[in-house]
């Protein structure tokens, strides 16, 4: 049986373990990069409630392997709360909330490093605060991270793997019950490693096109 | 008015203001000359409310600041009604040129079709048509400059503060800058301008403050810069046009 053969015989199958990963994905980039985001500016803003407190909860959670916190949040969270919640729902809150804490690291940073000269000049020519951040600084602030946030986005589709360890029906999990019928790793593995290959290089290539390009566009001669 | 007596102001241990009186009048260029590193910038951000002195007294259109080192008033954000173009302009370097001008302006125009006038206006007069809808890091110092000033321009503000923004244009330009400058004098709004470019000044000026070590050494009209006073101004003159 060839990768093609597998393929047509179980598509069906890895369509919807594709769709779960997918959907999976969108939950977790959507939530985590607006999030995160919005976390960040927070934080610079409201330094004391919220700035400090997340960057502490941030430095916790870089201590914890994400598959210890996704089973803790699967198990040991759920007996407490004496709670019962679709697997898939919590795979999207654990990879969530890492992906907003990440994002807001990056975003934080470059809010650090903001080049104060472009604040002071929507300062004295009477922008309001609302367009400063909307129109001055979220769209610089987007062209310096948006290459290590994309790239971030890529790990965090990686990391929807785990969710097979918890029983959500993802394309991994997908591939490794077809494998246990048909015992075909070599050809199942690399399919998959393939399809990750496809949709991974394209963002990190892109990611890596737009550092080049804006890190030029935006110094100032 | 915009007037800013008495003003010091330090930076660590580093005394740069010792005692400045400078004051901008509605439909009047106030230019101020002195070597670099005096302070110039130092007076034109405080005078922009932008950095507080430590002592000294703003009047703003007549409402008093006064600041001590026991107590310093607050100043209600005053841009752009005060507005400055900086050495440096500060560009938005992610908005074409033509953004950057007109994104403050729509705050302040009710009529965007006459916005649209005056600036084309302005595009004519400063020759910017061939670039204004290129970005910032594709456009020369010289064309930034008139950008930036342009910026200012178009957000009408009572006073604008200007540093050095035409060291890199040739004569025409300037000549062509000055001409505007008259033009907004016209209409009432107050100038302050550092400058380097002492024909410059003396056509322009009202006004003129020369600077040297944080206090001010001669003030007077435009004929300080033919018939000094002060020993420290005709050095200071004798040393700029060598330097042209
Ligand atoms: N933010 C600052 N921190 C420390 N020193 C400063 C700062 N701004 C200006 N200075 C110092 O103050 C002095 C006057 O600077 P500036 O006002 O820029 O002079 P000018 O514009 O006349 O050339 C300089 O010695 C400069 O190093
Ligand atoms: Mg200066």
């Amino acid at each position: 049986m060839s990768v093609l053969d597998i393929l047509l015989k179980y598509y069906p199958a890895f369509l919807n373990g594709l769709e779960v990963t997918l959907q999976l994905s969108s939950i977790i980039w959507g939530l985590g990069l607006f999030l995160g985001t919005l976390l960040a500016v927070a934080g610079t803003k409201f330094k004391y409630w919220i700035g400090i407190p997340s960057r502490c909860f941030s430095f916790l959670l870089s201590g914890i392997p994400i598959l210890v916190f996704l089973f803790w949040l699967h198990y040991p969270a759920q007996s407490m709360l004496n709670l019962v919640i679709n697997p898939f729902y919590t795979a999207a809150l654990t990879l969530t909330i890492v992906n907003i804490f990440a994002v807001a690291d990056i975003v934080r940073s470059a809010l650090i490093d903001f080049p104060q000269q472009y604040l002071t000049a929507a300062k004295v020519t009477g922008l309001t605060k609302k367009q400063t951040i909307f129109k001055i600084q979220l769209p610089l602030i987007l062209r310096t991270t948006l290459p290590a946030l994309l790239m971030l986005q890529v790990v965090m589709l990686h990391t929807t793997l785990f969710a097979s360890l918890i029983s959500v029906e993802e394309i991994f999990r997908v591939a490794q019950r077809i494998n246990a019928q048909i015992y075909r790793p070599v050809e199942i593995y690399t399919a998959l490693g393939l399809f990750f290959l496809a949709v991974s290089l394209p963002i990190n290539g892109f990611a890596l096109w737009l550092r080049a390009h804006f890190t030029r566009d935006i110094s100032e001669t | 008015m915009l007037k800013a007596t008495n003003i010091h102001k330090s930076f660590g241990n580093k005394d740069v203001l010792l005692g400045l009186d400078v004051s901008v009048k509605e439909g009047e260029i106030t230019c101020l000359i002195g070597p670099s590193g005096t302070g110039k910038t130092t007076l034109l951000r405080a005078l922009g409310g932008l950095d507080m002195p430590d002592q000294g007294t703003l009047d703003i259109d007549g409402t008093l600041y006064t600041f001590s080192p026991t107590h310093k008033d607050t100043i209600p954000d005053p841009w752009p009604h005060i507005t400055v173009v900086f050495q440096s302009l500060f560009l938005w370097p992610h908005l074409t040129l033509r953004e950057n001008i007109l994104l403050p302006a729509r705050n302040r125009w009710d009529d965007f079709k006459a916005m649209e006038t005056e600036l084309d206006g302005l595009i004519a007069s400063f020759e910017m048509a061939h670039f204004i809808d290129q970005y910032p890091n594709e456009a020369s110092l010289g064309q930034r400059q008139r950008v930036a000033i342009a910026r200012a321009i178009m957000v009408k503000p009572k006073y604008i503060l200007m540093d050095e923004i035409t060291s890199s244009l040739d004569i025409e330009q300037v000549y062509k800058i000055l001409t505007r400058l008259e033009e907004l004098k016209g209409r009432g709004i107050g100038i302050l301008l550092i400058t380097h470019q002492i024909g410059f000044a003396k056509r322009a000026a009202d006004h003129i403050v020369f600077m040297d070590k944080g206090e001010t050494t001669e003030s007077g009209n435009a004929s300080i810069l033919t018939e000094p006073k002060t020993k420290r101004l005709k050095e200071f003159l004798s040393m700029v046009k060598m330097a042209h």
